[in-house]
């Protein structure tokens, strides 16, 4: 029973974490049906811009908060406008061909600046963990699942209640309704790649808090965060949040009372599965 | 470029195992006696490892540099004292570095490649069991002694190659001295009965678990729980939470860097830390690693081929690390020490052939006999079986303590005693 | 014309054949084996990916099962791999059929995403399968070594020719689809599912019939993998990296055309080969920032591919001297596709689908 808690709570925190990193996927996946397979990367950069603030300038993490999201908020709307708006109307092939390029340049730049050299910060704000009972709480992971919250509640006030937001829905329902409303079609795609790229900014930085820093480190979270947009349905931001957390707690709860060994094949089954009996995912709508 | 794409004879390119053997046959014939004997090196110089691949590169270059160049203050060593390869007229050695990518058909091909067209005399590498597998191919093909010095998956010598060798230790060596380990520890009260393994599913991991069962089994100790999980993992939660539950009186561990900071943290997180946690080098001794988890490493019990502090009780591991030091800018380590234990042996061996003619390089390292003294390693010498393993390939125990590797074990060995069981995250 | 694209195609085989005699060592002759087998697998999966517009993503599951079976067979059985890997084909076939089967009803990323999955759960088993050495993977037994019955020497120009052969059986079978009546479905299925279904065409059968054909043409060059290597493990056979380069050869050269995938295999495996060697000592993966950013220009540039980039260049070389004279063919040709149902597109993907 010990163990089964335990394991829920981690799988619970762990699946927030996915659902942030899922988040800004499921955003530009919504607004402009495009696979971004280079998500993971910003996650990346995220990372290593967090790690530079605090090797260079002593910056904790927690702090570097108002630098590195703006930052990536910018590199989002310069993706968008140096490379995806020239394939917005092309084939999906070349969407994906593209975004795969783009994967390949950023890890690999990163690898050419930085080596692969593992970096963690040192003695972080956040750190260690709490005992609730007889459980143990690690205290960046649920910083990073509280953060995780906000920007889900954040970023769904702001869709609902400002105009801007509800301009940014309407795109991603309906292109031409969109556009026949007079809404600035690319002005909204830019945001929604501003405001996904901020997003993996955002968990950049918490994961920090709590692992380490290489070029290579999108690799793990890339995937979990494909099953955890398919697995809530795509495009809705409370999906990636249901989706996440259902892989966190899956791989979790499997990975403890069955076999850690085929957690993430464990996964990858129920994802296949959610695809086929209810391809719009567990929220998606028909 | 222009090199690859001459034309070639027809029987030539028909048999490129002999093309090569009369390439090194013709080789002195016409040259200046410093033409350099070249040796090939295939190391993983890009991809996930290229960081090991670059140390180890770095320190095979040092190495040659001390057999090229008189270095009279390392007498013992075999080469040091004189300038080249005195067997040879005093040719220097030089290395070609091909870089495997981390990859095995790459290996292999940069093997073959090295062979044939930088006509080296004999290879070494690969870090990687997995590379060095099939990197071994080709030289055993064409008749090339490969020298091992690092990787430590025991199949590689239970081939039947008849030019293959390796220098350093195996798995089956490191592991019997975690179990030797726990012999002495019980011996002194201790209770080690029960162990967990948490390994990553590579063939390094899978093939030490192999080995860790069986020795089990062998020596009356349980296994509880076996954990495997793929590289980079994401968390580690799920293992460790059911190899807590386990309650094992040792955890055995094999990672490679990111595993290895993970288990620290998610050990901590979970507010536990097993009475030994004793792991296989790797992650655990790469200078990152200390770097990364900080004072959170401490207590952890690892083998090691090698360590800093022999040179307390031997001044030539001193003089080699300092020059090192200074010249490379780190201090050896467990893989880097093999590295240059190794190189010298393949040199000596070539040394004592006369010739850069393959069957007697053979010859000369199966009658390889360095003794300990002459060794920057707690070996008793360099000596190969009939498989080619050096028969006295073995290791020692250390432990981090106020983050440091401290040797440990064995007892007549250590530089300080052993902390069994480790404390627990409250008491530090 | 016709004579003279046959003398073209005679030299470019001529060539093949007489290339390693020319090239010396054994590098670029290995540069040549994987261009040629990734060449091979890019045409298998045009077939799907290409023509029937399935973008698999989980095609090193077809590679390994490939691999796998030819070398159990060879462990166990002492089956030579002449053999072996046909029935490893059969078997990544039936392994094929049986995914796509309830697959093919995802569309567009979800196909692509599920083929993900697929490949990853692939990968995951056989790590963790011991009959199948688990991670430890499979030595090939080498008291076969030199014995071309048992496909395994250890010089490179056997290696070399029947790796020619595969990719000439991968690119025959593509020609064959190409101009059959099947190329015509897979197409008219790529080009929209709904139309084609309402044409009559069983839309699942001719996706599960150019499954099988991709899947199987995966396997063997899989067990050929094995024989070159002589060691196999998940590591080389079953990782993602593998699905995606084929995937990228493809996609570079021009899918759903008989010259793309070998074009695209011709350009990119020599340059990660040669840069590796170049550049890849320096161990800061120069070769696959290069390789990214080749892939992405081109994305944006020509996302038809080399093979219409180069039809581009063709055209506008063709059309300054003589402006008339190349009208009528290159018209000729459109129509045709157009007819065949292929995607007409102002830059003519469908083009050179009949060069």
């Amino acid at each position: 029973m010990e163990l089964l808690g335990q394991a829920l709570i981690s799988g619970l925190l762990n699946g927030l974490v996915y659902s942030l990193i899922a988040l800004g996927l499921s955003l530009i996946w919504g607004v402009m049906d495009i696979v971004n397979f280079a998500h993971a990367e910003y996650l990346m950069l995220a990372m290593f811009l967090t790690y530079w603030l605090w090797a260079l300038a002593g910056l904790d993490p927690l702090l570097s908060l108002p630098i590195v999201v703006p930052v990536l908020f910018l590199l989002g709307v310069g993706t968008y406008h140096a490379v995806i708006r020239r394939i917005v109307e092309a084939p999906m092939v070349s969407q994906i061909f593209t975004t795969f390029g783009l994967f390949l340049v950023l890890r690999y730049g990163a690898f050419a600046l930085w080596g692969t050299e593992f970096r963690k910060v040192e003695d972080p704000l956040l750190e260690g963990s709490l005992l609730l009972g007889p459980f143990h709480v690690s205290v960046p992971k649920l910083a990073a699942a509280l953060a995780a919250l906000l920007v889900f509640l954040a970023l769904h006030l702001f869709l609902t209640r400002t105009k801007t937001g509800k301009a940014l829905q309407a795109t991603a329902q309906d292109r031409e309704v969109a556009l026949s409303l007079g809404i600035d079609v690319q002005r909204m795609y830019a945001l929604a790649w501003g405001l996904g790229i901020a997003s993996v900014g955002v968990a950049g930085v918490f994961l920090t808090t709590f692992y380490f820093v290489e070029p290579q480190v999108g690799t793990a979270f890339l995937l979990l965060a494909f099953a955890s947009v398919t697995l809530g349905g795509f495009g809705t931001v409370l999906g990636a949040l249901v989706g996440g957390v259902s892989i966190g707690l899956l791989e979790g709860v499997f990975g403890a009372l069955v076999s850690p060994t085929f957690k993430l094949a464990f996964v990858f089954v129920v994802f296949i599965l959610v695809l086929l009996l209810r391809p719009r995912g567990l929220l998606g709508e028909a | 470029m222009a090199r690859s794409w001459t034309r070639r004879a027809f029987l030539r390119a028909m048999g490129a195992g002999t093309a090569a053997l009369s390439l090194s046959a013709v080789w002195p014939f016409g040259l200046k006696a410093q033409e350099p004997v070249r040796i090939g090196a295939v190391y993983p110089l890009s991809g996930g490892l290229a960081r090991t691949g670059a140390a180890i590169k770095a320190t095979l270059e040092f190495t040659a540099r001390i057999v090229n160049e008189p270095h009279p203050q390392l007498a013992p060593i075999p080469l040091a004292e004189g300038a080249g390869l005195t067997g040879l007229g005093g040719r220097p050695i030089e290395l070609v570095f091909a870089d495997s990518a981390g990859d095995p058909a790459t290996g292999r091909a940069e093997a073959e490649r090295l062979i044939e067209e930088e006509g080296v005399v004999a290879l070494c590498g690969a870090y990687q069991s997995s590379v060095t597998k099939t990197a071994s191919i080709p030289a055993e093909a064409r008749g090339i002694p490969f020298v091992n010095f690092e990787s430590s998956s025991p199949t590689l010598t239970e081939r039947g190659f008849k030019w293959f060798f390796r220098t350093g230790p195996h798995d089956g060596v490191f592991t019997r001295l975690f179990f030797d380990m726990f012999d002495d520890l019980n011996a002194r009260g201790q209770t080690i009965k029960r162990l967990a393994v948490l390994s990553e599913d590579s063939e390094w991991g899978a093939s030490a678990v192999e080995v860790e069962k069986q020795l089990a089994a062998e020596r009356g100790y349980e296994i509880v729980a076996v954990e495997m999980y793929t590289t980079p993992p994401a968390s580690l939660d799920a293992e460790l939470l059911r190899l807590r539950d386990a309650n094992p009186d040792a955890l055995l561990g094999h990672q490679y860097l990111p595993g290895a900071i993970l288990v620290v943290q998610t050990l901590k997180e979970m507010g536990w830390f097993p009475p030994g946690l004793v792991v296989h080098d790797a992650g655990y001794v790469l200078p990152d690693f200390l770097k990364t988890v900080g004072a959170d490493g401490n207590y952890i019990i690892s083998r090691a081929t090698w360590a800093l502090a022999l040179q307390e009780r031997k001044p030539l591991v001193k003089a080699v690390n300092d020059l090192h030091k200074e010249r490379v800018g780190t201090n050896l380590d467990g893989v880097t020490a093999r590295g240059f234990t190794g190189l010298i042996t393949l040199a000596d061996a070539i040394n004592r052939a006369g010739s850069t003619e393959p069957e007697a390089i053979r010859q000369a390292l199966v009658e390889t006999n360095i003794p300990g003294e002459a060794l920057i390693m707690p070996w008793k010498g360099v000596e190969f079986d009939e498989k080619g393993q050096n028969k006295h390939a073995s290791g020692v125990m250390v432990q981090i303590l106020e983050q440091q590797y401290k040797l440990v074990w064995p007892f007549d060995l250590a530089e300080t005693e052993i902390v069994w069981p480790a404390p627990g995250w409250g008491e530090r | 014309m016709r004579a003279l694209g046959g003398i073209a195609a005679l030299g470019l085989v001529g060539g093949l054949v007489a290339f390693p005699w020319l090239v010396e060592g054994s590098f670029p002759r290995h540069t040549l084996i994987t261009l040629l087998m990734y060449a091979a697998l890019a045409q298998a999966w045009n077939v799907l990916g290409g023509y029937a517009g399935q973008l698999s993503f989980g095609h090193a599951a077809f590679f390994g099962i490939g691999a796998y079976t030819s070398a159990v067979l060879l462990r166990d059985l002492g089956l030579t791999p002449w053999l072996g890997m046909w029935v490893g084909g059969l078997l990544a076939t039936g392994v094929g059929l049986l995914v796509g089967y309830p697959c093919f009803t995802l569309k567009r990323h979800y196909f692509a995403l599920a083929t993900l999955a697929l490949g990853e759960i692939a990968r995951i088993a056989f790590t963790h399968w011991k009959f199948v050495g688990g991670s430890l993977g499979i030595d090939l037994p080498l008291r076969y070594l030199n014995q071309g019955a048992y496909m395994m020497w250890t010089d490179k120009l056997p290696y070399y020719y029947v790796a020619l052969g595969l990719a000439a059986l991968a690119t025959a079978v593509v020609l064959v689809v190409d101009r059959a009546r099947l190329g015509l479905y897979l197409k008219a299925i790529n080009q929209d599912e709904e139309a084609a279904a309402n044409l009559g065409i069983d839309v699942r059968k001719y996706k599960l019939v150019a499954m099988g054909l991709s899947a199987f043409l995966t396997g063997v060059v899989g067990a050929f993998y094995a024989q070159y290597v002589l060691y196999i493990d998940p590591k080389n056979t079953l990782i993602l990296p593998i699905s995606v380069k084929i995937v990228v050869i493809a996609l570079v050269g021009g899918r759903g055309t008989v010259l793309g995938p070998l074009l695209g295999a011709a350009l990119l495996v020599p340059l990660s080969e040669y840069a590796r060697t170049y550049l890849g000592g320096l161990g800061r993966g120069y070769d696959y920032l290069l390789y990214g950013l080749v892939v992405m220009l081109l994305a944006m540039r020509e996302p038809r591919g080399l093979v219409a980039l180069l039809a581009r260049l063709g055209e506008r070389a063709a059309a300054k001297p003589a402006p008339q004279r190349p009208r009528p063919a290159v018209a000729d040709v459109t129509t045709k596709t157009t007819k065949a149902g292929a995607e007409a597109t102002p830059r003519g993907e469908g083009r050179h689908g009949a060069a």
